[in-house]
């Protein structure tokens, strides 16, 4: 049913050309031009600059009773075809004609002359490859000429194609071409391949937009993971097993499955259920789910590993379970959980790096396109130093906050305002007890365990007993 | 957490608690002569312990142990380890449920509460722990505010002023913005011992307080605890191994062993003149 | 009904992706050795190196039926297949086939040399991509689609607006004519070709442009729901990319392909995989 759709559709085109009043109408022409267009040749970007090597197709068609030998284009003074090559499709409806021919530039003009006439009713096209449009930039018509039946013919202008001129990035670009270091540096294949400065720079200009989406996703989604996390991990403590099978389904569904696959069914499954929203929206909701699986369990193991002589205290001054919770539990789980909860916040951020999968223009994404349409890893390497500008210190604070734990948990923790004497062996005291009270906890089933969880007090109920 | 260690043992049966008037005569006749407080007629025990039973799993730690204790007594219960003595102290304030027996508090019956009024009682029985559990995060004097203001609903002005007295009594007026890792645990017993007595409680109960503490830090709690006793009139229950302590401060010792009441009189008489065997030996053997 | 293809098709692609086995060329089951004289005749005049010796390594996107795909037995079958099987059958060699690789890494993967000798998966010759490596001469013609949901009734104007999102295939040339001539929609490159038409069928993406066959078969398949819009004029045509390194290689799979097309096995899976010779 489709067949012939392509040609049926130049003919109904034709056809109506006189009622669009944004077609004008051509004299009858023997070579009808259908389009001209430019591949982007922006590096990260959809522009096409002028000065630079792109690629220009153009389309037309040979009309009823018509054959073509040869076409001129011609574009505005200051392009170039030299060192160009030309590739040369015709196609009748769908399929492919053998036609050979030859391309002779001639400054801002080239002539396509064929081996064969091109026959009646075919599509013609010319794809001309590292040809550059004037460096000023500027809307570019392609006009020129068609020889049929031995005359030359004027061929009717195409619509303009856009080009801008060099851009401050561009020039930068180009004068690194220029360095003689930088052709030393590219001439090794790895650096070449994986450093090229020229390419690291406008991945930087090209990336940032996803960088910036990468982390607006994960710092807009971290709160609601940490909400949902915390009622989980009540949940999953909570003293009905009804409740905490639900807790513990959720958690382990989510833990227990890659994030690809949750992505996946988030991006097709919903629509199918005929909720649709936003891309972006949707990663959000993605990776707060994801990590607020793993959030319930650093919660979860965070709060089983305050000391059981801390819910007894708090009971024994009249407490309720709420009350314990706000003002004992929690404040002190928090501390404890922040290394970890900012490790699974770095893992959540590169994380994001996935919903390029589904189309979510983030980091990974835009480095994918650039990488494509270079050939050259670069670009994946500037999107690893995106990511590491947010690890790295990220994963600094991590060690401090553990260090600043650890050293207050030994007893020698920041002083108060004033300056006071403490018995010389508080530290060897503190020590004891905790020794006493040293078995381990149930250690967490979290992907980076801090040191901050492990210890956690044996049931004290036990201690007089044996 | 009782919840969780609530288990199935073979049901004890115990006689339901004798009605209070007729319980406070039988004690009084039966305590004149086994504690060196004084009475006043007619009064009636603040804490009353009958039958109390208690097992872990298969283990019954507690068999049969009835106690009285009067308003103001200071009672000190010694014993070898895992002769039960915590365990009956947590059984007071219901961190350990009971398996059969009854405990009273000027005499209600507490045993059979719901968690509500669980925590209600727990307010007017204060307990000081052998780790002494205070709240890390928070400093000495917030450790001493938090049950104020949150339990008892005091203002803060009421609770910081109370916590300002309760820390300069057990002498730690100048570390009232420390945090508890920044004291050594002598003071962070008396912190904890701040904390229980700035609740006002009806009785307080001590769970060997000075046995994680280093020796030259023992002498610090012991003499706040004995300025608890002899100055604020207030019911103490001391489990310890403080045989010095409880011959000067006592009112009463109990001696337990394998979860029994074996032995209870005036300090003096059962340092002294132990009845039982098994007493006179762990006193010679801890002396 | 259509459902159920759906299923059936998710299953396979599923497995596409979990294939990390080296898949031999099982689509033709079991395999006699070439013809002797003929195989002599050809390793004796071979000149080219390949990374294993005696063996066509082959590497793909395992996601593009019917050129090659992962079948519900999880052999890796299609046109490409069979026809990388009847070449190494001329050359007197066996044929191999990597674990999936994503689209746009086949190029650098055949440039850089090492893994594979030639990928043949439905690639375009360009003169973008001949810069990096050669190619042999071509072995069939394709064109675009332009795919959108049945339902949707847009005509193809429309969907050059920024709040329309085009699905394609990262690297291909269906991605570069998005760029080129629907220049204000939102391009959308995806590794896998399944995930865009799952995209349009559910409304993620309002359409997708692929090559045209794969378009036909996956749509008869599977994706009942979509149409084609419009059948895209290119007239480009896929080769089997080699690396310039290696031109007796390119050499000896031109010679194959001639023979190939000369004693009919061509047409004959052409018939196989398209059901007409005319394509």
């Amino acid at each position: 049913m489709q067949h012939r759709r392509g040609a049926l559709l130049v003919a109904l085109a034709l056809a109506l050309s006189g009622v669009f009043a944004t077609v004008v109408p051509q004299p009858a022409q023997a070579l009808t031009t259908e389009k001209a267009t430019a591949r982007p040749n922006e590096d990260g970007g959809d522009g096409v600059i002028g000065g630079m090597d792109t690629r220009l197709t153009w389309e037309g068609t040979v009309e009823p009773g018509e054959e073509v030998t040869s076409v001129t284009l011609t574009l505005p003074e200051g392009s170039t075809f030299e060192g160009s090559t030309t590739r040369i499709t015709a196609l009748e409806g769908l399929k492919r004609m053998d036609v050979t021919g030859e391309a002779v530039p001639s400054g801002s003009s080239i002539t396509v002359s064929f081996d064969q006439a091109i026959p009646e009713g075919s599509l013609l096209r010319l794809e001309i490859t590292n040809m550059q449009f004037p460096s000023a930039g500027g809307e570019c018509t392609v006009t020129g000429t068609y020889e049929a039946a031995g005359a030359t013919h004027e061929l009717a202008p195409s619509d303009p194609i856009s080009t801008i001129a060099n851009t401050p990035l561009q020039s930068m670009v180009n004068w690194l071409d220029e360095q003689p270091w930088v052709e030393a540096w590219n001439s090794n294949q790895f650096l070449g391949m994986f450093l090229k400065p020229q390419l690291l720079l406008t991945s930087f200009a090209s990336l940032a937009p996803g960088w910036l989406l990468c982390l607006g996703i994960v710092v807009a989604a971290y709160p609601f993971a940490i909400a949902i996390g915390l009622v989980f991990a009540m949940l999953k403590i909570s003293r009905w097993r009804v409740v905490r099978a639900v807790a513990v389904t959720y958690i382990n569904v989510l833990r227990g499955t890659p994030l690809f696959l949750q992505i996946y069914i988030m991006f097709f499954g919903l629509p199918m259920l005929n909720i649709n929203i936003d891309n972006n929206l949707l990663g959000i909701i993605v990776v707060a789910i994801n990590s607020s699986a793993y959030l319930a369990e650093i919660f979860r193991a965070g709060i089983q590993s305050i000391p059981q002589g801390q819910y007894e205290a708090a009971s024994s001054l009249g407490m309720n379970y709420v009350q314990t919770m706000l003002t004992v539990i929690l404040p002190q789980t928090v501390r404890r959980v922040i290394p970890t909860v900012t490790s699974d916040f770095i893992t959540a951020f590169k994380d994001t790096s996935l919903l390029s999968s589904v189309g979510v223009m983030e980091l990974m994404m835009f480095s994918k396109n650039l990488t494509t349409v270079t050939g050259n890893i670069t670009p994946y390497v500037a999107a690893g130093i995106f990511y590491l500008i947010v690890t790295l210190p990220l994963i600094k604070v991590v060690s401090v906050i553990e260090e600043n734990i650890a050293r207050s948990e030994r007893g020698a923790g920041p002083r108060p305002k004033r300056r006071a004497q403490i018995a010389d062996n508080a530290d060897e005291l503190v020590g004891q007890a905790a020794k006493k009270d040293g078995v381990a906890a149930e250690v967490s089933a979290v992907a980076a365990p801090t040191a901050s969880l492990a210890p956690a007090s044996a049931k004290e109920v036990a201690t007089d007993v044996c | 957490m009782s919840a969780k260690l609530r288990h199935r043992a073979p049901a004890i049966e115990v006689p339901p608690a004798l009605p209070a008037d007729e319980a406070a005569r039988i004690a009084y006749e039966a305590d004149q002569g086994l504690t060196s407080h004084a009475f006043t007629p007619g009064e009636h025990p603040i804490v009353r312990i009958e039958h109390l039973n208690k097992s872990f799993d298969e283990t019954l730690v507690l068999k049969d142990v009835n106690l009285n204790v009067w308003p103001g007594e200071v009672v000190v219960v010694l014993g070898p380890s895992g002769s039960g003595k915590s365990t009956m102290l947590r059984c007071i304030n219901l961190l350990e449920r009971p398996s059969a027996g009854h405990i009273l508090i000027e005499d209600e019956e507490i045993t059979n509460k719901s968690t509500a009024e669980v925590n209600r009682l727990r307010r007017d029985v204060g307990m000081v722990f052998q780790q002494f559990n205070l709240f890390p995060h928070l400093t000495a004097k917030e450790n001493v505010m938090i049950g104020q203001t949150k339990v008892l609903r005091r203002s803060r002005e009421e609770a910081e002023a109370e916590a300002l007295k309760q820390l300069a009594a057990v002498g730690l007026a100048d570390r009232a913005d420390f945090k508890p890792a920044q004291l050594s645990g002598g003071q962070q017993q008396r912190v904890a011992i701040a904390r229980a007595v700035a609740m006002h409680p009806n009785v307080l109960l001590f769970d060997e307080p000075t046995s994680a503490l280093d020796p030259e830090l023992v002498r610090g709690v012991l003499d706040v605890m004995r300025d608890l006793a002899e100055n604020s009139g207030m019911t103490m229950i001391v489990v310890t191994h403080e045989m010095g302590f409880a011959r000067d401060v006592a009112d009463r010792v109990v001696f337990m062993e394998e979860g029994v009441v074996v032995e209870q009189g005036r300090p003096e008489k059962v340092f002294d003149h132990p009845e039982n065997a098994r007493t006179a030996e762990f006193l010679g053997s801890i002396k | 009904m259509s459902s159920m293809n759906r299923r059936s098709f998710v299953k396979v692609a599923g497995a596409a992706g979990a294939a990390a086995l080296l898949a031999g060329c099982s689509g033709n089951g079991t395999q006699e050795p070439a013809d002797d004289t003929q195989s002599d005749d050809a390793t004796g005049e071979a000149d080219y190196t390949l990374v294993k010796e005696g063996v066509l390594t082959n590497v793909a996107e395992l996601g593009f039926s019917p050129f090659e795909y992962i079948d519900d037995e999880g052999n890796t079958v299609g046109f490409d297949v069979d026809l990388s099987n009847a070449l190494a059958e001329k050359m007197g060699l066996t044929c191999e086939w990597l674990p999936n690789q994503a689209f746009d890494t086949l190029v650098p993967t055949i440039k850089q040399g090492g893994k594979a000798d030639i990928s043949i998966a439905g690639v375009t010759i360009t003169d973008e991509r001949l810069e990096d490596v050669d190619f042999t001469d071509p072995y069939l013609n394709s064109n675009q689609a332009l795919i959108v949901a049945a339902s949707s009734g847009y005509a193809t104007d429309d969907l050059d607006a920024a709040d329309v999102q085009i699905a394609c295939q990262t690297g291909t040339t269906g991605d570069a004519w998005i760029q080129e001539n629907l220049p204000n929609a939102t391009r959308v490159p995806l590794a896998d070709v399944t995930a865009g038409m799952m995209g349009v069928s559910t409304g993620s993406y309002q359409a997708m442009v692929i090559d045209l066959p794969v378009a036909q078969n996956m749509l008869a398949q599977s994706f009942s729901d979509l149409t084609i819009l419009e059948e895209i004029p290119t007239g480009e045509q896929y080769g089997i990319a080699v690396s310039y390194d290696n031109p007796g290689l390119k050499d000896a799979l031109n010679e194959a392909l001639a023979a190939v097309e000369a004693d009919g096995t061509m047409d004959e899976l052409k018939q196989k995989w398209f059901g007409t010779t005319d394509i």
